[in-house]
């Protein structure tokens, strides 16, 4: 009875580690969730096409960059981060490698809210409201983790294909949830 | 077990749970060094996670933490993590942006036909010397400098570090300077204003030889300004053979070309979408 206990207790661990991996797993190949509100724009409306682009090219900055910063790739900035963010994504990376450190993100989505888009469409300030777990881990040791709640300033502008981040400027410190 | 046993190790509990406390302000502004204070004793390791910057480091616990003004030049959220042997410690604060001191500016078009009603628009944005946005509001002096006229002041407060204007350009064609100031900085971007569409297009016919010399006046536009030389004129005639368009550049001011007319021809000018006087000719 007791060795069945034990083979039983066994069997639950390995399965619950086996779904959490998966869980996780997914959460990295998925695409963040990102939702864009327009209503309070300056000076001018978004294009239809702009207010499309806008929302899955910043999720995929973030997902470029929250695989740039776990696996301590600068390369992987190249597509969607561009001018002073991408500089500053990839001194992180130099540094994190140089300390051996990593950055786990696993997002929880943004709300996205466009507060400027320039006359001439060549520059758009957004703020973003995101939710997100985060991990900081010494080699594979996790040192902190916390649920967090951020408001990002962004910057975009465009490229020839496609929206890049240029600036993403933390608004205030994280509130536990 | 004695009676004080449990809340001795309450107490000691609570000594070593306070042992790993450290305390940073909520705020700093950016490019200003930092102490964080430390409680305890033993060795430390101590992590600092910025926007574009990480860093570690062991420390004396009980002892401040510095940390130098140039690992806090980016604005945004920090976390400070202190790891003891009984665990990991964290607190996170904000770097704010210093004061408006750089600026971008960003000018369109560069060449805008005159007197085109809002045709100018700029958009500056504020920085601090760390090349942080400042999204405190400041004012941003705009300044218009026309070729031949008086300078020109608007100012605009910032907004999520931005300000902009819109403008007219001027009824003369050259040169007008843009600028905008914020702090100790500036910057100044010129636009070309060009003529614009030409305007009272007319043409004059004279024979030569056998073949008749159909010219334009000077092409100008409505504010007088010169239409550039290379705009196309297009030249329509009309007669009974049916009906012939030449398109010829404006040379030195002026667009012409020769033509063979046989009996009667109607003959018409047109400039983009203006049209000019039409002429009622006879060849020979």
């Amino acid at each position: 009875m007791k060795n069945q206990l034990r083979s039983f207790f066994i069997f639950l661990t390995i399965w619950v580690a086996g779904l959490l991996l998966l869980r996780f797993s997914v959460s990295a190949g998925e695409l963040p969730r990102v939702e864009l509100s327009a209503d309070n724009i300056q000076p001018r409306p978004i294009e239809d096409l702009t207010a499309k682009s806008v929302p899955r090219d910043y999720a995929l900055a973030w997902q470029s960059m929250e695989r740039a910063l776990e696996e301590n790739r600068s390369e992987l900035l190249d597509a969607y981060w561009t001018g002073l963010a991408k500089d500053d994504l990839a001194s992180r990376i130099k540094t994190q490698i140089g300390a051996r450190l990593r950055t786990r993100y696993v997002d929880g989505g943004h709300k996205l809210e466009a507060v400027f888009y320039s006359p001439a469409g060549d520059a758009l300030e957004l703020k973003d409201h995101v939710h997100a777990q985060l991990q900081i881990l010494d080699e594979d040791k996790v040192v902190y983790q916390e649920a967090m709640i951020v408001d990002y300033m962004v910057l975009m502008t465009p490229g020839a294909d496609r929206w890049l981040v240029r600036d993403l400027e933390a608004l205030s410190p994280a509130k536990p949830e | 077990m004695k009676p004080g046993f449990p809340i001795l190790l309450v107490m000691v509990a609570s000594l070593s749970a306070w042992a790993a406390e450290m305390h940073a302000p909520a705020q700093v502004t950016a490019g200003t060094s930092l102490a964080i204070a430390t409680n305890g004793s033993g060795r430390g390791t101590f992590y600092l996670i910025g926007p574009a910057k990480v860093s570690k480091r062991d420390i004396q616990m009980g002892s401040q933490i510095s940390v130098d003004a140039d690992e806090l030049e980016r604005a945004g959220r920090y976390l400070a993590i202190l790891c003891a042997s009984d665990g990991c410690t964290a607190t996170n604060f904000s770097v704010i942006a210093a004061a408006p001191n750089r600026l971008s500016l960003l000018v369109h078009p560069s060449r805008v036909p005159v007197a085109m009603s809002n045709g100018i628009t700029t958009v500056a944005f504020v920085f601090d010397n760390f090349r942080n946005l400042v999204l405190k509001s400041a004012p941003v002096e705009f300044t218009i400098l026309p070729k031949d006229g008086s300078e020109l002041r608007a100012t605009r407060q910032s907004e999520h570090g931005v300000a902009w204007v819109t403008m007219t350009s001027a009824r003369k064609e050259g040169i007008t300077r843009i600028g905008a100031s914020v702090g100790h900085a500036s910057e100044v971007r010129v636009v070309q204003q060009v003529a614009s569409d030409a305007c009272n297009l007319r043409i004059k016919a004279s024979r030569v030889n056998r073949e008749l010399l159909v010219e334009t006046d000077p092409v100008r536009d409505c504010s007088g300004n010169p239409v550039p030389d290379g705009t196309v004129v297009s030249f329509t005639m009309t007669d009974m053979g049916g009906k012939t368009t030449v398109d010829v550049p404006i040379k030195r001011g002026i667009a012409k070309i020769t033509m063979p007319i046989k009996g009667r021809a109607r003959i018409s000018v047109a400039s983009g979408v203006v049209t000019g006087n039409d002429l009622e000719v006879t060849g020979g």
